[in-house]
């Protein structure tokens, strides 16, 4: 095969997979079943936290908002914390995020939130702070709570609500199917989610502007 | 006892006349919500056994505030009641007024400001006691908010008096009822609906009866669906209804949560608005949907929208673009690398010149066809990407920048490249030289030329270009694979045509010292291409990530250096090959820093303040200078909704054009002066980094690349869009022309 051949296929071929590796860097609405798309985010504590990092274990995202109600259902009633520790507990890293602009509900200065945190138990492993609301909008977070579920590929296997009752009452917890768990018990027994997204509900992410 | 007889009369006297004229309501009591009240309110003063009659819950809110429709859109939750009747008694559903769309960028939500009566009929049943008076009771639970929400219960109760009498309307409740009634989505027959969907978008097509076709003719920009289901349609997308006089054809943007398609798409079509923004009219769409065949033409216009080019305008335009893309900056200097090695190497024959520019011209149309080749798999994988997409990627502009800066080098002699790369498009190879070098190589060089032309080719939209690509990527993939190769051709055309052309090449100049002058000062241009890709890198990534970049470019520098000192092939051999491991070593390291770099977020989010450019101090205007503000549906919504001028400018920090325009024509004091006495909003939409909503948008204007310039006159259905090179006359003709 003449060499010249040679080139010209090597070269179409290394156009493609640049282009494809390009394509795949840049990011895009989450669709499931696709990578979950990357991103870096300090804690409370100025630590950063890839997604990258946790490649190779469960990751479970919470949007976050201490001043929504529909937070305040889950908090208040220790139904959040708990679910964070028992998972916590099977090697599920759980991170919760907030992407509250500054000067909006739920936004916190670093040491004022690590307060919250103590006076709300939250058993999370971090939370992340994404003021700019970038991380929040790659995952289109729309509401607190709202819940995403990261397999150990970094696939993307649910995103929605935490479970089928969007009301802050806190009666509501009461035979409320928990999406969340029923998501993570599945995948974590090598089966396919069965309900991979819902409408999630709760407060608006108050995103900057 | 004086009083007490005729009091006693009177009373026997009204009770026999008919039931209190009066209904006893309890107050609200224990509310809450400091910012909303709830009653439950009668429409009539009595109610009849077996008779169904209507009662509603009337939400006063505070200014400002807002509660929500059945549908509450991103967020929110709908009010509910949940009844205490006695025996026999059954609720309906609540008939929800049309809402209005809250925007809270990047969301939206439906629901009501001010107040709502939300209507509700309620079925007795037929054994009931004329005189007895009934207690309907019911919690009321709704959300009240301004940005922050607080959730509101109230129990409210109501007494009717049961009488065989047909009901008599309450006086002070009618004016309500008629209001809110008044304000119920109609369902009406005639109106014929049907949805196509695919997987991002709905096409609804809904066909008035002749009578209500009058509603669309002046602005249907002002017809808005509303979904009934809140995972069924994007909230937040732009709708963009277009009349033709006898359909209207709105497509929809699919919700990211939606799992599977209905049946149906069911919701409201809101028609008319008041000046407050409050629907005034409105109508139930129930629309049969089905999954389309072809998935780009789920709107039937969607070629028309491209202007309806048709393929041979389509090839025309391509090849005309792919020619200026000759003389865009991007391009230039590399093609003078080609034509200088051509000068260089005058005296090889016609043939052998011949060789070379078929080769490059193969080179450029190979690339083209791997590009829009690349363009349709993402496409078809569900990708909303475009042209330049690849610029979106940090990774990919910072290998660019490393390439252009290596380039670079390599011209000015300051590094030493080895035998490979140092034969792209020439460079390696003194002119004049006596080393015979190989045909195939020659040719090789010359195609690899022709790769690295169209890769740098990439940022720069030349005019006629955008249209025919917007136009190409909605036909079929042959259609749009064959303006691709009009593109390449274009690219090549000169150069081929330089190469095959003997009395052209003859007439170079001969070589002498002045080509390596040229070849040196052209690493400038290069560098210039490299700071450039740099700066898009920096916004992509952040100061810290530019930094990276920086370093990167250092290692690389140094690699290539080492390499070409002491790596070459006339070196001794164990010299030779531990520098080439060192600097295989160094571009490793490099590498590594780049991909470090690409996983910063951005230290802050430019898309707001980039691309801008300075505003000009002294500009005077007729009222407050418009700023520019980031573009999004619901922004362009309300302000199409609300009457002004708009006017769109689809920008990218990696497009040159786009900084161009901005910098020499759309910031400048005499334009910016002729927005704001007009009163145009300024939107900027910035597609730096990927956003599907941009996409779309662009989609939806026929087109998949930027710069865009859309205006948008009051009142018109589809905005007029300015050429990709602009001028300040061009401008301010076009805003004469559309806004007089």
């Amino acid at each position: 095969m003449p060499r010249s051949r040679i080139v010209l296929a090597f070269t179409v071929v290394a156009g493609v997979s640049l282009g494809m590796a390009a394509a795949a860097c840049a990011q895009s609405s989450p669709a499931i079943g696709a990578p979950a798309p990357e991103f870096t985010l300090p804690d409370t504590y100025g630590e950063s936290h890839s997604l990258a990092d946790y490649r190779g274990e469960w990751v479970v995202l919470e949007w976050l908002n201490y001043g929504c109600p529909y937070v305040g259902k889950h908090y208040d009633s220790g139904n959040m914390q708990s679910l964070q520790r028992k998972y916590g507990e099977k090697g599920v890293k759980w991170l919760a995020i907030v992407s509250s602009a500054p000067g909006k509900q739920g936004y916190y200065e670093p040491a004022t939130m690590n307060e919250q945190n103590e006076a709300h138990g939250q058993s999370a492993l971090a939370v992340l702070l994404d003021p700019e609301g970038v991380v929040g909008r790659m995952y289109n977070a729309q509401t607190t709570p709202q819940m995403v579920i990261i397999d150990p590929d970094g696939t993307l296997l649910y995103n929605g609500a935490i479970d089928d009752k969007p009301s802050s009452r806190p009666a509501s917890l009461e035979g409320a199917h928990n999406y969340l768990t029923a998501g993570l018990d599945e995948a974590m027994a090598g089966q396919p989610i069965s309900v991979p997204t819902t409408k999630p509900y709760g407060c608006s992410v108050k995103y900057p502007g | 006892m004086r009083i007490a007889l005729p009091a006693f009369v009177l009373l026997t006297w009204a009770s026999a006349a008919g039931p209190a004229p009066v209904s006893a309501q309890e107050p609200a009591g224990a509310d809450p919500s400091p910012h909303s009240e709830a009653v439950l309110v009668a429409e009539t003063t009595s109610l009849r056994p077996g008779r169904p009659f209507t009662i509603g819950l009337h939400l006063t809110l505070d200014p400002e505030w807002h509660s929500y429709w059945k549908n509450p859109g991103d967020s929110g939750e709908a009010t509910s009641i949940h009844w205490s009747l006695p025996d026999g008694f059954r609720a309906g559903g609540i008939q929800w007024p049309a809402p209005r769309r809250i925007s809270f960028p990047p969301l939206v939500s439906y629901g009501y400001f001010d107040e709502v009566l939300l209507i509700v009929e309620i079925a007795p049943p037929a054994g009931l006691v004329p005189g007895d008076t009934v207690r309907l009771a019911g919690r009321a639970d709704w959300l009240v908010c301004i940005e922050d929400c607080f959730p509101a219960e109230a129990e409210l109760a109501l007494t009717l008096p049961v009488s065989e009498a047909a009901p008599a309307r309450d006086p002070a409740t009618s004016a309500l009822f008629d209001e809110f009634r008044g304000r119920l989505p109609i369902r009406e027959p005639g109106w014929q609906s049907f949805a196509r969907a695919n997987e991002r978008f709905y096409g609804l097509r809904i066909d008035p009866p002749d009578g209500r076709e009058s509603r669309f003719a002046e602005g249907s920009a002002g017809a808005e669906f509303f979904a009934s289901g809140s995972d069924v349609i994007d909230h937040a997308a732009e709708q963009r209804p277009d009349w033709d006089g006898e359909t209207l054809v709105i497509r929809l943007a699919r919700s990211a949560f939606a799992t599977g398609t209905p049946d149906t798409l069911r919701g409201v079509l809101v028609t008319s608005r008041d000046a407050e923004g409050r629907a005034t009219e409105s109508f139930v769409i129930e629309a049969p949907t089905v999954l389309a065949g072809d998935p780009d033409r789920v709107v039937p216009d969607d070629a028309s929208a491209a202007g309806g080019l048709g393929l041979g305008l389509g090839l025309l335009f391509a090849f005309l673009g792919g020619l200026l893309l000759n003389l865009m900056p991007c391009v230039f200097p590399v093609l003078s690398l080609k034509v200088l090695d051509f000068a260089g190497h005058a005296d090889e024959g016609r043939t052998r010149a011949a060789r070379k520019g078929v080769a490059f011209a193969a080179g450029v149309l190979v690339s083209f066809w791997a590009l829009g080749g690349l363009l349709l798999a993402l496409r078809a994988a569900g990708e909303s990407v475009g042209w330049g997409f690849q610029l979106q990627s940090p990774l990919f502009v910072g290998a660019m920048a490393v390439l252009f800066f290596l380039l670079g080098l390599a011209l000015l002699g300051a590094v030493e490249i080895g035998a490979s790369l140092g034969r792209l498009g020439g460079l390696g190879a003194p002119p004049g030289e006596t080393q015979e070098i190989a045909e195939g190589a020659a040719v090789r060089r010359s195609f690899l030329a022709g790769v690295l032309a169209t890769l740098v080719a990439t940022p720069c939209t030349a005019p006629f270009m955008g249209a025919a690509l917007g136009w190409a990527l909605v036909r079929p993939p042959l259609e749009t694979m064959l303006v691709f190769t009009a593109l390449g051709a274009g690219m090549a055309a000169p150069f081929l045509l330089l190469s095959l052309t003997p009395g052209l090449v003859e007439r170079l100049p001969p070589p002498g010292r002045w080509m390596e002058t040229l070849k040196q000062l052209l690493a400038f241009p290069l560098f210039a291409t490299a700071i450039w890709l740099a700066w898009v890198f920096g916004l992509q990534t952040g100061v810290g990530g530019l930094t990276r970049l920086l370093v990167a470019l250092l290692l690389v520098g140094l690699a290539a250096w080492v390499a070409g000192r002491w790596g070459g092939a006339t070196a001794p051999a164990g010299r030779r090959w531990s520098a080439r491991l060192a600097a295989l070593g160094l571009g490793v390291a490099a590498a590594l820093v780049l991909v470090r770099a690409v996983r910063q977020p951005p230290a802050s989010v430019p898309a707001d303040s980039v691309s801008a450019g300075p505003v000009p101090a002294d500009s005077v205007s007729a009222g407050s200078i418009s700023a520019w503000k980031k573009w999004t549906p619901a922004r362009q919504s309300e302000v199409i909704a609300a009457g002004k001028p708009l006017f769109v400018d689809f920008t990218a920090a990696w497009c040159l054009s786009c900084q161009v325009n901005e910098r020499v024509v759309l910031n400048t004091p005499e334009v910016r002066d002729a927005f704001a006495i007009r009163g145009v909003e300024l939107l900027k939409a910035d597609w730096t980094r990927r956003e599907p909503e941009i996409t779309a948008a662009l989609a939806e204007l026929g087109r998949s690349s930027v710069p865009v310039y859309a205006l948008h006159a009051p009142g018109a259905e589809d905005p007029v869009l300015l050429p990709s090179v602009l001028t300040k006359q061009i401008v301010l003709d076009a805003l004469d022309s559309q806004l007089p």
